[in-house]
């Protein structure tokens, strides 16, 4: 079976190495409950404990890359395949620690909530990693630095401007009607996550139903108009989907801090109880 | 009389001009030339004064200009011979460095019992014992601008000097005028006589080959020139003789139907014509010039008569031919070899030896490897994450570091500079006068000026910068090391193989 682009593993070794160790742990974990039971509490549930808490710690560095040089790693490649493997690791020997049962009490309850909430943001934030750069590649044909779209948007409406000089009172009253509210701001929306070229034929269509009520010498100017609406709509696409790569951490990050300060608790409270 | 009576617009007479043309008709090697030739030459043609004392031309960096001395006298230095004595020190602000450089490239330079040189861009064997000079009427830098070769020695005025540094496109021009024709055989008879030898034995092909074959080879070797886009072999046609690329860079097509599919390309030094001279066939492929190219012709009788006599160079050739055959065979049954090669010659990326390459299939656009950069230098980046894209490949505004650094050329203080037997182009901050010479050059527009502070100057100036390939950082460039992805590749497009290789991933 063929996985889509965006389910399958960059690095394979680090995968299959992650695979190894989960499904060893797994293995010797379900071995252990059933010779002599499971306990988070005993020297065994407290080794998965203390595994995770480690893995989530190694996580957490993941940000000091840049200024550590990618060290202990060699790339940042590395760094990012051990923050999304380590923390996969972690949430499974949370959940071994505490021997596949629900958590007693309240505060047992956040921390494996925050626990899944973060696995699953950040494994929800790899395959929109893989997915989005993969789209805007083969849907679209123009290339924008999410910071200067919209300069490059306003670029575009003086462009439009300066094609108009001269132009018929037909293309004009179209340009007021139809371009200019076109070539207006930046309207990014999530229907270009579903469908890239959302609206696009529509909006386009347009052009070529005005395109007969034109002069000769209007048609190049039509033509140059259509191309700047297209590439507007292209760094909408842009905009929205880079927008989406950029509020992802927000759902992952404060989280995770959290679940970071919640570790630690946890560990100071079996330490000190 | 009036000129319009013959309906031709008299010239106006501009006295500025009428000067400078009666000026360069004192050299006597444009004594010949029309006033038309003289008048187009003319904007390429620089007479410089320099006092005694200053430098003309620096060790190791690239020159676009051939001096011909008309007064005073200059002396030569090679730069183990000149790291013994004081730079000059007002002209030669990065002296320390490029010495230290040269030094070391002295001594892998093959010095005779004497201590003598042979240095190929000057009119004379060069000591590292003694100090060389130069008399009015001699030409010397010529083979530098010509095929952009590092200069190897130092020149500087020993007494006041007036030169007249001829810019590139004014040699090449002079070189196609009939009437200074004993100028032009007089570079190539230079050339011939100090340089192709030693290209010669630098031809893998020609290794091991004794003095006396070698002396055959120059003795008949021709030297012709073609410019952009010309034909220099047509596929089909008698192969005439062995090419081997003086400068520039050269197509290599073969025709597949109504097209002309490229299957590689040819640089300085590589060579063509061996497997049709061999096998006693046409050429098997068509060369073009990309641009301004310089070829060393040795002619079929004589290449024949040197394999022929010379058993080990045959079985090379063989094997040679064999390998090439097999190269050419892939790239021309592999239909993405033969585009990716026509689009680094379209957009010039042939002359990148460290192209940044970024897969947008995989890049989130983080910008986590402008980051990189910028930490690495000081808070600047060194290249912009936009510019040209092909295919999913997004071609970054950072520098390729081309074989040929036309940045180098012109740098009134050298502050750009490529060290020897490496890769990256770096510019010193505080040599540089933002004078805007190497941005203005750079065919790319890979270099882009900061607003800096300059110490040396004491004023506020706009700095040249450059991707530096992060010299001196272990773990090499930033941006690839530090890129979350993996999206970030730094390739040569020297190596075809590889380029193919990693673009149809």
């Amino acid at each position: 079976m063929i996985l889509p682009p965006w389910l399958q593993p960059k690095r394979l070794r680090w995968f299959a190495g992650t695979a190894i160790v989960a499904a060893a742990s797994l293995a010797f974990a379900g071995a252990a409950a059933w010779w002599r039971g499971w306990s988070p509490g005993d020297a065994w549930g407290l080794t998965f404990g203390a595994a995770a808490a480690l893995l989530m710690l190694m996580a957490a560095l993941y940000p000091l890359r840049r200024r550590w040089g990618a060290r202990p790693f060699k790339t940042a490649q590395d760094w990012m395949q051990a923050h999304v493997y380590g923390s996969t690791l972690a949430a499974l020997f949370v959940l071994v620690h505490m021997g596949f049962r629900w958590p007693g009490g309240r505060f047992g309850f956040w921390l494996l909530a925050l626990t899944l909430w973060t696995t699953i943001s950040g494994l929800l934030g790899v395959a929109l990693q893989k997915w989005i750069p993969a789209l805007l590649a083969r849907e679209l044909t123009v290339e924008a630095i999410y910071d200067r779209v919209p300069e490059l948007a306003d670029r575009l409406r003086g462009e439009a401007t300066r094609t108009m000089e001269g132009a018929s009172d037909v293309l004009q009253r179209f340009y007021d009607a139809q371009v200019q509210p076109a070539l207006a701001g930046l309207s990014p929306s999530w229907s270009y996550v579903f469908e890239m070229h959302s609206g696009r034929a529509r909006r386009l269509a347009a052009f070529e139903h005005i395109q007969s009520f034109v002069g000769e010498a209007d048609r190049d100017r039509l033509a140059d108009l259509k191309t700047l609406v297209s590439e507007k709509m292209e760094l909408e696409a842009h905009y929205t989907l880079q927008r989406l790569l950029r509020i992802w951490p927000l759902v992952h990050v404060p989280p995770a801090m959290l679940l970071l300060a919640a570790v630690v608790a946890h560990v100071a409270s079996v330490w000190y109880f | 009389m009036d000129p319009h009576a013959h309906g031709e617009a008299a010239e106006p007479v501009n006295p500025e001009l009428q000067e400078a043309l009666r000026r360069l008709r004192a050299y006597p090697f444009l004594q010949p030339l029309s006033d038309t030739v003289l008048r187009k030459l003319q904007p390429n043609l620089v007479e410089r004064a320099y006092a005694a004392g200053e430098l003309l031309l620096r060790a190791g960096e690239y020159s676009d200009a051939a001096f011909y001395l008309k007064e005073g006298i200059v002396e030569v230095r090679f730069a183990a011979a000149a790291a013994g004595s004081p730079a000059p020190a007002a002209a030669d602000p990065a002296g320390t460095d490029t010495r230290a450089r040269l030094a070391a490239f002295a001594q892998r330079a093959s010095v005779g019992a004497d201590g003598t040189i042979i240095v190929s861009d000057m009119p004379v064997d060069v000591s590292l014992h003694k100090r060389v000079l130069l008399e009015p009427g001699e030409l010397f830098g010529e083979l530098n601008a010509l095929a952009r070769y590092p200069l190897s020695s130092d020149v500087v005025a020993k007494s006041d000097v007036v030169c007249l540094a001829i810019r590139t496109p004014a040699l090449r021009m002079l070189f196609k005028q009939k009437e200074v024709a004993a100028f032009k055989k007089q570079v190539d008879e230079r050339y011939r006589a100090r340089t192709l030898g030693s290209h010669l034995r630098q031809v893998e092909l020609f290794g091991g080959l004794g003095d006396r074959a070698i002396e055959r080879l120059r003795q008949t070797a021709d030297i012709v020139s073609f410019e952009p886009g010309a034909l220099i072999a047509e596929q089909g046609a008698a192969a005439d003789a062995f090419y081997l690329v003086r400068g520039g860079n050269v197509k290599v097509m073969i025709r597949a139907g109504s097209t002309d599919l490229a299957i590689t390309y040819l640089r300085k030094g590589e060579y063509a014509g061996e497997i049709a001279l061999l096998m006693d066939e046409p050429w098997p492929f068509s060369l073009q010039a990309l641009e301004y190219v310089e070829i060393v012709k040795i002619p079929r009788a004589e290449f024949q008569a040197v394999v022929r006599d010379h058993p080990p160079v045959q079985q090379r050739l063989w094997d040679t031919a064999v390998q090439r055959l097999k190269e050419r065979g892939v790239a021309s049954r592999n239909p993405l070899a033969s585009q990716y090669l026509q689009m680094a010659m379209d957009t010039g990326l042939i002359h990148g030896e460290s192209v940044l390459l970024i897969d947008l299939n995989t890049c989130t656009r983080c910008d986590d490897c402008v980051r990189a950069c910028a930490d690495t230098h000081g808070g600047t980046p060194r290249f912009i994450r936009e510019g040209t894209r092909y295919q999913q490949w997004s071609v970054p505004v950072a520098c390729y570091q081309c074989s040929d650094p036309v940045c180098l050329v012109g740098c009134p203080t050298g502050a750009i500079t490529r060290a020897m037997g490496t890769l990256e182009v770096t510019i010193d901050p505080q040599t540089c006068i933002g004078c805007r010479n190497c941005v203005k050059r750079c065919p790319w527009g890979n270099i882009v000026e900061v607003p800096f502070s300059s110490p040396t100057l004491k004023k506020n100036i706009d700095l040249a910068t450059k991707c530096d390939l992060c010299v001196g950082r272990a773990a090499g460039p930033a941006c690839v090391q530090m890129c979350p992805h993996g999206s970030a590749v730094r390739i040569s497009f020297k190596d075809m193989a590889r380029v193919t290789e990693i673009l149809s991933a």
